[in-house]
């Protein structure tokens, strides 16, 4: 799906959305010599107008959400957005706090209702800050390089033994029967 | 002193290639590196402890009263790998992991579920607890005490009382 979007190098725009500046490290960590983006014709470019993908870290206040609006407007489509850290995916530890507005989804949310503009395509890549290759990998994802491992993972107890005085009592006799107790 | 092109060149030359290959090639996480945690559905007793200790509300516990079953809800997108959660279980269900490629293009796949199902008291009848926490606790208590774990907290507590009021008298 994002592999159609973007056919040539992506050029990314870094914006600090209220984060604690741990995803910002980490964010420029990966345009050093070590992870060298770069010969994967990654950009970290100074303007949202150059960029096809913004780069959102942290939990969007209350005070960057204006301005986070008029930075994703100035991206020109097709665009996609890299939720970097916890804050960006979910809000992180300030989820509930009066003065965040609550991640990328919440941050969609506002969009749809104010603006109606659908969300374009995001990869999340959580983490307190992600390791470099961790969001190396998120971007892998987002071109279709690499496939997602993450997946949902639903248990539901099947069988749970009935509870009556003489089982409890007598747990270790049939415990003894039925290892699992 | 000045050093040369040549000789920077030659100590450049020395070094090699740093750049790790990564998306190409895995790579080696540090000892004691916190990654993703995640919950052993045979081990997890549903007790809550990881919810209530849990500082962004990563784990999340839901009472389902018309079903009878609890929910134990892990959501990796609040979680910030501090590992309190790993301290804190009394039968090490939960685990932090050295896995670190989490990334998803839907947030709902950063989510893990866990259900367990619930007993009810033996006098109102009201589900109170699952039934593993019950058999974990039955293990840890002399034989003689251990029917009183089959009674909700209030239940419990006016048995008891009755107890003490018999002694009274």
């Amino acid at each position: 799906m994002s592999l159609k979007l973007f056919r040539r190098s992506l050029w990314v725009y870094h914006l600090n959305s209220g984060g604690c500046n741990g995803c910002d490290i980490e964010v420029i960590n990966i345009f050093t010599p070590y992870h060298d983006v770069e010969r994967l014709g990654i950009k970290l470019v100074a303007s949202p107008r150059h960029a096809d993908v913004i780069v959102f870290t942290g939990p969007i206040t209350r005070e960057t959400l204006p301005k986070a609006i008029r930075a994703f407007f100035a991206v020109p489509e097709p665009k996609a957005v890299v939720a970097v850290g916890s804050c960006a995916c979910g809000g992180g530890i300030w989820y509930d706090s009066y003065a965040v507005i609550g991640g990328v989804e919440a941050f969609y949310r506002i969009l749809e209702k104010y603006y109606e503009i659908k969300p374009p395509p995001t990869v999340y890549v959580p983490g307190c800050p992600p390791k470099p290759e961790a969001i190396i990998y998120g971007i892998a994802v987002l071109r279709g390089v690499l496939k997602q491992k993450q997946r949902k993972t639903y248990f539901i107890e099947k069988e749970a033994p009935t509870l009556t005085r003489d089982f409890i009592v007598n747990l270790e006799k049939y415990s003894k029967q039925d290892k699992r107790g | 002193m000045k050093a040369s092109r040549i000789e920077i060149f030659k100590e450049a030359l020395k070094t090699g290639v740093v750049t790790k290959k990564y998306p190409f090639e895995p790579i080696e996480v540090p000892e004691g590196f916190r990654g993703k945690p995640s919950i052993d559905t045979e081990k997890c007793i549903g007790c809550g402890a990881c919810a209530s200790v849990c500082p962004p509300n990563a784990l999340s516990i839901e009472v389902d009263a018309k079903k009878g079953v609890k929910r134990i809800m892990l959501f990796l997108g609040r979680c910030i790998f501090c590992g309190r959660c790993q301290d804190v279980c009394p039968t090490e269900a939960i685990k932090l992991s050295k896995e670190f490629e989490l990334s998803s293009l839907n947030s709902k796949d950063l989510y893990q579920v866990v259900e367990l199902k619930m007993a009810r008291c033996k006098i109102c009848g009201r589900y109170y607890a699952t039934v593993r926490q019950i058999l974990f606790t039955a293990r840890n208590v002399p034989k003689d005490q251990r029917p009183l774990l089959l009674l909700c907290d209030e239940c419990k507590s006016k048995v008891s009382a009755k107890y003490i009021s018999y002694a009274r008298w």
